[in-house]
């Protein structure tokens, strides 16, 4: 029964989703291919932080990085954004994989505050070389498609972003992921029965920074414009909140609470200046109270209804 | 040639700024296992408050600035009670926890004191000429003398009292010197508060200089960050040594590199400090 | 298990976010509905101070003195751009596809503006920008977009007329590495290699509080104008310590290019005695009144908010929304193409002078309106209109 009821809801989750374009108006799309945008950002942060227990400050650095050089390709070389994309997430591995490298000595907070010295300088560089990047004025970029079409960006989006889910998920589950939660429950323990502590934290830097990457192209070509903003620390601070909020650590953590957050934020327009601050005090209250964000209050409160052993086993949180 | 003589005067004046400030962030690393993140707001707090002192209710600068530390040593002992304390030992959650603090801060401040800079009364005005090479400020310069008057302060206290060589006790071991019958609660919640009166002193002092935005904590909390890991982690002459260090390679940088890049030199320097040496010039790695 | 409760999560999620974003079109009123964006968070938040100040005169003014237009009443709705292009672009957004407006206005960043006018030209909704100076706005020949404000090229060639009129020497350019600097000092460069004026330029970095380093170079090179293209508090700390490093008014003048910074309350507080005889370039002076509205909106303001209008954003967004308010009357409705036509038909008097937009397309004079642009400087800490000469209140004085 449980087996059906869960594909029940898969299939009206599914639809939902997939009707979003018609049921939402202009406005509420835009918010939507945002969202989405969050939803991967957020999901493979928590990939590093929540699975691995690197605590990365270069991620939004990394969106930047794939579109800058995606939306510089389309530019100046006037190669179809479809390619380029794929340049943009491949040069951001790259980077990934060579800071994931650079930090294999150190562990914990020098990985943090590398990562966070490699966010600034990237924010640096992209506003001081104004011939290329254009400065704070922001680069001008095409289409992805060639035309403007929400509906369709929608959709692209979407599956994206399942497909970004569904790899994370199977990763998690995968013998990777056994090692990535190894490394992060006991990092001595796990190298002491032949894990790669090294190895495993490096692969882990640089999928989630193609992604990253993969992701900050396809935001820059939906906005049709990319600035510094995009590797801000307000910018990673917004990951991070959503993650947490969401419930670090979990596959759904970082999809609710860049749903949850995205929305909230809309609602709140009015009282624009306290954005941030509301975010972080949630954010604060959260981590106080309840540490394992919606997912871990949601897991609360359906305790009594499900399998107490499957809770003592994913309840765990720790990094 | 003079302007060498002024980029590298000035560097050491504002690198004892730095040094001030990342003193805190050491203190609070060594004691207690954290990593304070908003240690640049409470540093533009103790502007904000010396400015509200002198400035809207006229006290003079130096009660101004007696009041502001004393306020955010009370601050940080609440914040450790409230937000830290649980964070014990992992330095993850604690980085995480002040991340989030420093935002929460700084929106308060934008509510608070609104979007316009703020300066508190200058202490002296007008300027010296040093050797007959520059003019420089006589603000500036009275800023450096008590900023290294509050260094000097900061090793006596951590040397000769009991509470320094308390901390210096758990720094050194925490499970010793709680077997020792050392009260490391109380302590951490005293050291947090003297850490952050630390930065909030060095904002109070500098703010006649620079004045105080709310986003101004953002560049000296990330600079204090930079001086502590080059200096080493846990070691207090090499927040010093680190301090004035990057003061004057940031002068220097800017006079013959780039000025747009004044901000890139810090970061360049962690980098190939986490590199090569990640214990920095004095220090010993954390785990 | 994890999969179901995973989305059962995602579905209550996404049907809150349904449910409330139908509540919200139901609820609809008859009133003439005119967006603002600005930024009301962030670096330059006290852009969106003056921009509410001015947003609550203009509606004052229209709706209870003139009693509305068309019959209606004018509903303003102010989005936070937070000075990021990706959120101005978001607040454009909304303010056209969810909260219908028939006109957008304001705008203070240049680099916001420009992500702003796309959306605008692809919705296809009128858009009058106040404040965000790059030439592109204009240049770049949108139809639906207008500019009643400065824009670079027009701030700078009044600023080179200034210099060949005074009959400086030798200019050093202090640019800060924001688009608006970067875009300012490129003009300048280019104005002064055209009048064969020597000059030399630095660029500082855009949250720097610290500029001896820079001051040293500028005192090597020795110039008589420092041309200082920086923003916001950063332009404070620039006048104090150029005082301190010995550079006077006798061997230099500073024109602050930018214009609020020198006007805002904490001006005397930062600069102290450094700020006589500086230069700043405004579109308004505490004295010269240029319109029966300039006087209007003094009065309006000091009887409103107890004290004298500080920071001109307040007039200009006053301005925009008065030309927004006066295209839709004429164009008697909220049509879009209408309000486009009866805005290039513009001959309205606002507190800076008499609107009438340029129609010469593919320059930046296109939809653009170039207020003049007073230089004023500071003489015993009165405002001395120095240029044009023809609204001067006083002789520019050059220290000794």
């Amino acid at each position: 029964m449980k087996k059906s009821n869960k594909n029940l809801l898969l299939v009206i989750f599914l639809g939902i989703v997939v009707c979003l374009p018609f049921l939402l108006d202009d406005y509420w799309l835009h918010v939507a291919i945002l969202t989405l945008f969050y939803v991967i950002m957020a999901s493979s942060w928590n990939l590093l932080a929540g699975y691995t227990g690197q605590v990365s400050f270069a991620h939004a650095a990394f969106a930047a990085i794939g579109a800058y050089i995606s939306g510089i390709l389309s530019v100046q070389m006037s190669i179809s954004p479809l390619i380029t994309l794929l340049f943009g997430s491949v040069i951001a591995a790259i980077f990934g994989l060579g800071l994931g490298l650079l930090c294999l000595k150190m562990g914990g907070i020098y990985l943090s505050l590398t990562t966070l010295g490699f966010s600034e300088i990237v924010h640096i560089i992209i506003k001081n070389e104004y011939e290329i990047t254009r400065g704070t004025m922001g680069l001008e970029v095409p289409n992805l498609l060639g035309f403007y079409s929400k509906t369709a960006y929608f959709y692209i989006m979407l599956l994206v972003t399942f497909i970004i889910i569904f790899f994370l998920a199977k990763l998690i589950k995968s013998d990777h992921g056994l090692k990535f939660k190894s490394v992060l429950n006991d990092e001595l323990a796990a190298s002491s029965i032949g894990i790669d502590t090294v190895k495993v934290r490096v692969i882990a830097f640089t999928i989630s920074s193609a992604i990253a990457g993969f992701a900050g192209g396809l935001y820059g070509h939906y906005l049709l414009l990319i600035t510094p903003e995009m590797s801000s620390l307000s910018q990673m601070f917004m990951i991070l909140a959503m993650t947490i909020i969401g419930g670090m650590g979990t596959l759904s953590g970082p999809i609710a609470g860049a749903v949850f957050l995205q929305v909230l934020s809309e609602y709140i327009r009015i009282f624009g200046k306290f954005h941030l601050l509301l975010f972080g005090v949630i954010s604060l209250l959260v981590i106080k109270f309840a540490p394992g964000g919606i997912v871990g209050l949601y897991r609360k409160i359906t305790q009594s209804k499900t399998d107490p052993l499957k809770i003592e086993t994913q309840s765990k949180y720790d990094y | 040639m003079s302007s060498l003589f002024v980029n590298i005067f000035n560097g050491i004046v504002i690198g004892t700024i730095y040094a001030l400030s990342a003193l805190g962030i050491s203190l609070i690393l060594g004691a207690m296992n954290v990593m304070n993140f908003a240690h640049g707001e409470f540093y533009i707090f103790g502007a904000y408050f010396s400015y509200f002192f002198s400035r809207s209710l006229g006290f003079s600068p130096l009660i101004a600035i007696l009041l502001s530390l004393g306020l955010i040593f009370w601050i940080g002992f609440l914040v450790e009670k409230t937000l830290i304390h649980s964070t014990y030992g992992n330095l993850m959650d604690s980085l995480i926890i002040t991340f989030i603090l420093s935002i929460v801060l700084q929106n308060i401040a934008l509510i608070i004191f609104g979007p316009y800079p703020k300066k508190p009364p200058s202490w002296i005005i007008g300027s010296i000429n040093v050797l007959d090479l520059f003019y420089y400020s006589s603000q500036r310069l009275i800023t450096f003398i008590v900023a290294v008057l509050l260094l000097i302060l900061f090793f006596i206290v951590m040397n000769k009292t009991w509470f320094g060589k308390i901390v210096r006790a758990i720094s050194a071991d925490r499970e010793v010197a709680s077997l020792m019958g050392i009260n490391c609660d109380k302590v951490n919640s005293f050291s947090f508060g003297f850490g952050v009166a630390l930065a909030g002193v060095a904002g109070a002092i500098i703010s006649p200089i620079f004045g105080v935005t709310p986003m101004g904590g953002v560049g000296i909390g990330l600079t204090s960050v930079v001086v502590v890991v080059l200096g080493g982690m846990g070691s207090f002459k090499g927040c010093v040594i680190g301090g004035l260090l990057l003061g004057i390679i940031e002068n220097i940088g800017v006079a013959y590199i780039s000025s747009g890049y004044r901000n890139i030199f810090g970061f360049i320097i962690l980098i190939l400090i986490l590199l090569f040496r990640p214990s920095g010039l004095f220090g010993t790695t954390i785990k | 298990m994890l999969k179901k409760r995973f989305f059962s999560i995602f579905i209550s999620l996404v049907i809150t976010m349904l449910l409330i974003s139908s509540i919200s079109i139901m609820a609809q009123e008859e009133t003439i509905k005119i967006g603002v964006v600005g930024p009301r968070t962030g670096p330059a938040a006290a852009t969106g101070v003056a921009f509410e100040e001015g947003i609550e005169l203009a509606l004052d003014y229209i709706n209870t003195t003139k009693g509305g237009i068309l019959g209606k009443k004018v509903e303003v709705i102010f989005e936070d751009t937070g000075g990021v292009p990706e959120k101005a672009a978001s607040a454009i957004e909304k303010l056209i596809t969810r909260d219908k407006v028939s006109i957008v206005v304001g705008e203070s960043h240049s680099s916001c503006a420009l992500a702003e006018i796309e959306i605008a030209n692809r919705y296809e909704v009128p858009f009058i920008i106040a404040e965000a100076w790059v030439d592109e706005v204009t240049s770049k020949g949108y139809k639906w977009i207008f500019r009643a404000g400065p824009c670079n090229s027009g701030v700078v060639d009044n600023i080179i007329q200034w210099i060949v009129a005074e009959d400086f020497k030798k200019i050093m350019i202090v640019a800060e590495n924001t688009d608006w600097g970067l875009g300012i000092k490129k003009l300048s460069e280019e104005g002064l290699q055209k009048e064969g004026i020597p000059y030399n330029s630095i660029i500082t970095a855009v949250e720097s509080q610290e500029y001896y380093t820079e001051l040293n170079k500028i005192i090597d090179y020795a110039p008589d104008l420092i041309l200082a293209y920086i923003y916001g508090f950063g332009v404070h700390d620039f006048i104090a310590q150029a005082n301190e490093v010995g550079l006077s008014p006798a061997n230099a003048l500073i024109l602050e290019g930018a214009g609020p910074p020198s006007l805002w309350p904490e001006f005397w507080e930062n600069v102290g005695e450094a700020g006589e005889l500086e230069c700043f370039v405004s579109a308004m002076h505490s004295k010269v009144e240029l319109t029966e509205v300039a006087k209007r909106f003094r009065e309006d303001y000091a009887k409103k908010f107890n004290r004298e209008p500080t920071d001109y954003k307040s007039r200009s967004i006053y301005n925009v929304l008065l030309i927004a308010a006066d295209a839709i009357e004429r164009a008697g409705s909220a049509d879009g193409e209408e309000i486009v036509k009866a805005l290039e038909e513009t001959e309205l008097e606002v507190a800076s002078g008499v609107v009438k937009f340029g129609l010469e397309p593919g320059t930046v004079k296109y939809h653009q309106w170039q207020p003049p642009m007073l230089i004023i400087q500071w003489q015993n800490r009165e405002q001395v209109v120095v240029f044009p000469k023809e609204a001067a209140t006083g002789e520019l004085k050059r220290g000794k």
